[in-house]
């Protein structure tokens, strides 16, 4: 990976936006996000401050690259309809794009139909990430989603219809989700004709109303070893239509991974927009900006988030969260996300980040292996992934 | 000097809660001890924990200079003692060096163990009972069912009780009076040679030990050679004084008179609660009766978490035994938790406390095992010995007999609950003995039972069982033969030497049975199966199995994840180490008291 000094500033060749909308909140998610109804601003100039905030990256004393990849996720950026269209067209016209430049906007079922799907396709899209989490009635109203099975169908169809590339969202180890809806909900998922599937085992996050549901005893806890059969379920189904498991969570078909997330697990730096939204820059970048002392410290990566209110209006350049890591902390960073990957990490690059002791013990305990000189998890070490993390970070 | 005519000693006896150390406070406001602004709640409540609970855990001693009614200003000495039954001795050493006591009853709560304890205290002591019938301003209130109970239940007559509401100021005054009326002064020699009651001390970082003296006979002064009986020190007298409730110094202290005693010694164990202070020539050699040596009745292991805290865990434990020479305790080490102590205390209060004082007030992560007691163990070789610890249990073979210490147990209920409290003993090998009405609403049953058993979990599971209405009292009555073994605890196959526990036999594989089942949900699932076993002597009673951990990982994870599920690991990896590594298992701090919580 460059540090400090080392390299030209650039601007990151990879561009997040976060929209913070949704129709209604769904009883498990603690991602930032507004209710619309209770946003003042009209969805157009929420579009343009958006805008506005990624071209102030532009005036900044750093060489743009061209985007890689741009994905606009959320929050449900579909609900902001063709003005999401617009947004999409004024990013792709400022910022400079490579050729085959990957744009993902995510979309909720409820709000993308085959105009949206086109106006989006028109603007420059070229894959839309459906939150369809699964095609079980029962189970959508208890994670009170504001869509239905049907209307996920038909949405995947305008995206289809519309030439767009598409993935799926899924949510298994949800309380009272039987084996057999979970399997209803692969297969038929299949049926819809996606490149790329995510498939996530439930969470109970801190401060949802599931988790006061859980507190209260009206919901019982996901049982971790359901979630587990559930996740190997899916593995094989999916392996079963060609869909290999690239990430913890991620399947896609040959060539179909996504390129903007894989950039998160490779220490690939992203500039982050909108409320919410997190970057990260190399040191070079950071100090040009004028985020990081230029010499001194030993700053080799910084993260941002952005710290600002849609119902206070959004400025160009809002305040910025900022955590810098050292060196061997970047180091330590990129073998803990590139062991998310299934190709792993390579031994040399795991030996100079000083984790080639804790791979050891975690190859004794059946969590990695060492195959082709890289590094990578085993299926117990792909479930128990937090051992791995934890102890790659750690350096134990 | 104060003619002793003019003196009145007296102590405030209670039930906890029932509005003792806010009455001490209205009655230092009104004689003008304390100056308004420097009214703290509870005054003599020193320690925090003691504000927060709401106990008193040090005796406490101030002077009050009252103008009664008949226009005399009288000294009255308010002794105030700790009211729990961890602490009987030193409450009878309060009560020796008074004359009279207020006897405080909550006007709702009516008469409760506590305060048939308490009474019977004031009553062996030969003290003149002045009952007050506190919180009469609270709705529940019922000062007539309660003035019954006082002369029912306790035979005191109560028809002069007084009504006061200590936290209204009402009622406080007509307090005054009637100590003043009915407490009788004290009465000695002056002219005899010294005689005077040790009935607490304390240590200060400056002056080292300080005495809290009653004056019996004769007088004390400044610069006096005196001899402490009991271990027949001999020192000077560097200071003495008054407590209002600052120490003021004074010349002399006479007869009747309570007041601190300053010698210089640093070495509180040479200064004994219930010793008698004299002249070091020509003293008496007649000492006080009633003293005796303070003896733990409870044990526990403490060990740090972090084995680097030793040191430091040494060190507080020296300078909290310098204000509680109760406390004992020597080095103890454990294949489980490495270095630690044993450490003896009065009972469950007193080592909660002092738990919680370690770690509070000196910052220490601390693990403590299950408490148990001294057992006598009679060996066939003829000899004895006593063990305080499990671990120090013989090998059964050379065991002719063992011995465990037994109490009288003295629970107030109503008379609704007595078919579970009648339940709850035959779970604790308690032996009921009788019970009798002492009201309508008030039976008092008593029975014996093994020590052992009531720090099983009795009191708490006593109070949930009577929803709260039921009060406990206890008293030893000596050591008594038992069929005890020692029950061991095995993960993955390796005895934890932490988790041993003596036991009763009839007991002994339903008690295994039940915490290995407790243990199966305290043991978080790690990265291996761990199973379970109870045994007594190589021989498995019981076995359960915590699961290996299948699934742990946070799935979704991208660029606005990265930092928080970094942190998030990090918050993990610290909740570990609060844990303690048993080999290769993490055991959480919970499980070395999970036999406490086996419910029956």
């Amino acid at each position: 990976m460059s540090s400090a000094g080392e390299t030209t500033p650039l601007l990151p060749a990879h561009l997040y936006v976060h929209v913070p909308l949704c129709r209604s909140k769904c009883a498990y998610c603690d991602f930032y996000s507004l209710p619309l109804a209770g946003v003042t601003e009209d969805v157009s100039t929420i579009a343009g401050s958006l805008a506005a905030q990624a071209r102030a990256w532009l005036a900044r004393d750093v060489e743009p690259q061209r985007l890689k990849s741009i994905y606009i996720g959320g929050g449900t950026p579909s609900l902001l309809g063709l003005e999401l269209a617009g947004l999409v067209a004024l990013l792709t016209t400022w910022f400079p794009l490579a050729p085959d430049a990957e744009v993902t906007v995510e979309a909720n079922p409820e709000s993308l139909d085959p105009v949206l799907a086109r106006a989006l396709a028109d603007a420059g899209v070229t894959r839309v990430s459906l939150g369809v989490q699964s095609l079980d009635d029962a189970i959508l109203s208890f994670l009170e989603r504001p869509h239905d099975a049907a209307t996920a169908r038909a949405a995947a169809q305008a995206v289809r219809e519309a030439g767009l590339a598409l993935s799926l969202d899924l949510i298994c180890g949800i309380p009272g989700q039987t084996t057999q809806s979970w399997i209803d909900t692969l297969e038929g998922a299949l049926v819809l004709r996606p490149e790329h599937v995510s498939v996530y085992p439930l969470v109970i996050e801190a401060g949802t109303p599931l988790s006061a549901a859980v507190a209260i005893g009206d919901v019982p806890e996901p049982d971790p070893d359901v979630a587990a059969d559930m996740m190997l379920l899916a593995q094989h189904v999916l392996a079963q239509a060609g869909f290999a498991r690239y990430e913890v969570a991620n399947y896609a078909l040959p060539g179909a991974e996504s390129r903007h997330n894989t950039a998160y697990w490779t220490g690939a730096s992203y500039l982050g927009v909108g409320p919410g939204a997190h970057g990260m820059l190399d040191a070079t970048t950071a100090s040009a900006v004028g985020f990081v002392p230029a010499r001194g410290e030993d700053v080799a990566r910084l993260r941002y988030s952005v710290v600002c209110d849609l119902r206070e209006g959004l400025t160009p350049m809002p305040r910025l969260d900022i955590e810098v890591l050292t060196a061997a902390e970047t180091r330590r960073e990129d073998v803990m996300l590139g062991l998310r990957l299934a190709r792993g990490v390579p031994a040399d690059q795991a030996a100079v980040a000083g984790a080639a002791s804790a791979l050891e013990t975690l190859r004794a305990a059946g969590l990695v292996e060492l195959v082709d000189s890289r590094w990578r998890t085993t299926e117990r070490g792909w479930l128990l992934g937090n051992e791995v993390f934890s102890a790659v970070w750690a350096g134990e | 000097m104060t003619d002793p005519t003019l003196i009145r000693n007296f102590s405030i006896i209670a039930h906890i809660d029932h509005g003792k150390s806010t009455l001490a406070d209205r009655m230092l406001e009104i004689t003008h001890t304390i100056a308004d602004r420097d009214m703290m709640e509870q005054v003599l409540d020193s320690m925090d924990i003691e504000r927060e609970r709401g106990i008193t855990i040090k005796a406490q001693a101030v002077r009050l200079e009252y103008e009664a009614d008949d226009g005399v200003t009288y000294q009255l000495n308010l002794i105030d003692t700790p009211g729990h039954v961890d602490f009987t001795y030193e409450v009878s050493r309060s009560l020796a060096a008074c004359e009279g006591v207020l006897l405080v009853v909550d006007a709702a709560q009516g008469v409760e163990a506590q305060t048939v304890a308490n009474a019977q205290l004031a009553m062996n002591a030969h003290l003149e009972i002045v009952p007050l019938i506190n919180k009469i301003d609270l709705p529940a209130a019922d000062p007539e069912r309660v003035r019954h109970e006082i002369e029912e239940g306790l035979a005191i007559p109560a028809d002069e009780a007084v009504l006061a509401s200590a936290k209204t100021g009402v009622g406080v005054r007509e307090a005054l009076e009637a100590i003043v009326k009915h407490v009788p002064h004290p009465v000695g020699d002056p002219k005899a040679p010294l005689k005077a009651l040790i009935f607490d001390s304390y240590f200060d970082a400056y002056r080292g030990v300080v005495a809290l003296i009653r004056v019996v006979d004769g007088t004390v002064g400044k610069g006096m050679k005196i001899r402490m009986l009991a271990t027949q020190t001999v020192t000077d007298v560097e200071e003495v004084g008054v407590r209002r409730p600052a120490n003021i110094p004074v010349d002399k202290l006479g007869v009747g008179e309570v007041g601190y005693l300053i010698t210089g010694l640093k070495d509180p164990s040479i200064v004994k609660v219930g010793d008698t202070v004299t002249l070091a020539h020509h003293g008496t050699t007649d000492p006080l009766p009633g003293y005796r040596e303070v003896k733990p009745m409870v044990y526990t292991g403490i060990f740090p978490i972090d084995g680097d805290q030793y040191p430091e865990l040494r060190d507080a434990l020296d300078r909290l035994q310098l204000n509680d020479p109760a406390l004992i305790y020597d080095p103890e080490s454990s294949h489980a938790l490495g270095f630690g102590f044993r450490v003896g205390f009065l009972g469950l209060l007193h080592m909660e406390v002092v738990k919680e004082r370690l770690e509070r007030e000196f910052d220490l992560d601390l693990l403590a095992t299950a408490p148990s007691v001294e057992y006598h163990i009679f060996l066939t070789n003829g000899t004895s010995e006593f063990i305080h610890s499990p671990q120090d249990m013989p090998d059964p073979g050379t065991i002719d007999h063992m011995e465990e210490p037994y109490l009288k147990a003295t629970v107030l209920v109503p008379p609704e609950y007595v078919g579970a409290v009648m339940e709850l003993a035959e779970g604790h090998r308690a032996s009921f003995k009788d019970m009798q009405y002492l009201s309508k609403t008030t039976v008092e049953m008593h029975y014996e039972m093994p020590l052992s058993e009531l720090i099983m979990d009795y009191f708490d599971q006593l109070k949930s069982r009577t929803k709260g209405y039921a009060s406990l009292d206890y008293e030893y009555i000596g050591y008594r033969q038992s069929q005890l073994v020692k029950l061991d605890v095995l993960l993955a196959g390796k005895v934890v030497d932490a988790l041993s526990f003596i036991v009763h036999k009839d007991k002994a594989f339903a008690r295994g049975k039940m915490l290995t089942e407790k243990l199966r949900g305290i043991i978080p699932r790690q990265m291996f199966e761990v199973p379970i076993q109870a045994a007594i002597g190589g021989r498995i009673i019981a076995r359960e199995t915590v699961k290996a951990k299948r699934k742990d990982v946070l799935a979704k994870c991208y660029g606005g994840d990265i930092s928080r599920k970094r942190k998030l690991l990090e918050k993990q990896k610290k909740g570990k180490k609060r844990m303690k590594n048993v080999g290769s298992i993490e055991v959480p701090q919970e499980a070395f008291m999970a036999i406490l919580k086996v419910d029956e």
